[in-house]
């Protein structure tokens, strides 16, 4: 048991340092993120008064600048999303140890679990990565769709679901530092 | 020959004029710090907007779960934030009103009791340097008058805004702008011009 909860502290130690980490490198990205995509929304809706004027036609100059600029905001957010999916797949890896744990507990004490609980927080984790997932999936279907909306109110929208992250709620702040207090990582 | 009775109010004038000089600066940066705060309240209304105005199953994003109530919570929450940063900078605004509005009654209150043993003369009397205590105590009931309609405008439109009356927010930024006044704002500094040799002089 000694031995156990040796390699189980180094392994939530790992994970806290990863978690904490995640989170500023999460926020970096955001910020690059919310630029990015600000600027893509006042681009497309330039774009779009281009259209609904008629008089710019494709091949003008001032056009194609628009659409290279265009391009290259796209490419911006793309940057910032694969960021995201690097930061999510290293979530979801720790999860799958974290997992192997807990099933190692579930074999070894029964679903009762020992008597006095190693630890309380199992699901935190993953209500966390959960929240992250839903959030990567929605700014990757942002991605493909933001730059061929033409209606400005779905423009922000999504403007709005990248800035304020409606599937990362304030809560997880609290999860996280629970988790945290749990394993040691902040004194009581 | 100047009285003590004058002497005594030139001090109390020029203690007044200095709470006016310093209380001015504070009150220029704490409403500085509101329009930012202004402008987000209007893009927060704006977007709350939009969300209204879309129909999420008509979109790309009709298969996220409860998107529209949790993004709709999220905006409701940072305009909520937004106002309360407000409130704070209007109590700023109300402690300096405060602070001018003391200092004003005070000194008119000396000018109440001495004003018998001070003859029309001594009041209206100026010189090049030194403009005369009717004038100085009629400047400074301007500018208290003057923050004393500001901060109650400011406070009255704030305190008409809510979350979730989205109008009223989205014209917040242009009434709150349109509460700014600066012709009299001018007319302060220039009354502290007026008053700089003055206040030098000791």
């Amino acid at each position: 048991v000694q031995s156990d909860l040796k390699i189980w502290t180094s392994i939530m130690k790992s994970s806290g340092v990863t978690g904490t980490s995640r989170k500023v490198k999460d926020n970096a990205a955001r910020l690059e993120g919310f630029n990015a995509a600000t600027s893509i929304v006042n681009l497309s809706s330039q774009s779009e008064q281009l259209l609904v004027d008629g008089s710019a036609s494709a091949s003008s100059p001032s056009s194609h600048g628009q659409t290279e600029s265009l391009q290259e905001e796209c490419r911006r957010l793309e940057d910032v999303v694969h960021k995201m999916v690097a930061v999510v797949t290293k979530m979801e890896r720790l999860m799958t140890s974290q997992r192997g744990i807990r099933d190692l507990e579930e074999f070894q004490f029964g679903p009762e679990g020992r008597t006095s609980p190693l630890f309380h927080s199992w699901t935190a984790a993953e209500t966390l990565l959960d929240g992250f997932r839903q959030e990567l999936k929605l700014k990757q279907t942002i991605l493909q769709e933001v730059a061929h909306t033409a209606t400005p109110d779905l423009c922000m929208v999504y403007l709005s679901c990248w800035l304020h992250q409606p599937y990362i709620p304030d809560q997880n702040r609290l999860t996280l530092e629970a988790l945290l207090l749990e394993t040691g990582h902040r004194p009581l | 020959m100047i009285k003590p009775a004058v002497t005594s109010l030139h001090q109390a004038l020029r203690k007044s004029f200095q709470t006016l000089e310093n209380n001015h600066k504070v009150w220029r940066s704490e409403l500085e710090e509101c329009s930012p705060l202004m402008v987000s309240l209007g893009n927060l209304a704006e977007q709350l907007r939009a969300l209204s105005n879309v129909q999420m199953s008509g979109t790309p994003l009709r298969d996220f779960p409860d998107l529209e109530n949790r993004l709709r919570f999220k905006l409701l929450q940072a305009t909520d934030t937004v106002l309360t940063k407000l409130n704070e900078r209007i109590s700023s605004l109300q402690s300096i009103r405060d602070a001018i509005s003391n200092q004003v009654t005070a000194v008119v209150q000396l000018y109440q009791q001495s004003a018998d043993s001070l003859d029309l003369s001594a009041v209206t009397e100026r010189s090049p340097t030194s403009p005369s205590v009717a004038d100085m105590l009629e400047w400074l009931q301007d500018a208290e008058r003057y923050y004393r309609k500001q901060f109650l405008r400011r406070k009255a439109l704030l305190q008409m805004l809510r979350a979730d009356d989205l109008s009223l927010l989205e014209s917040a930024p242009n009434r709150w702008k349109s509460l700014d006044s600066p012709s009299e704002e001018e007319q302060i500094t220039d009354t502290l011009c007026r008053v700089s040799f003055f206040m030098e002089s000791q």
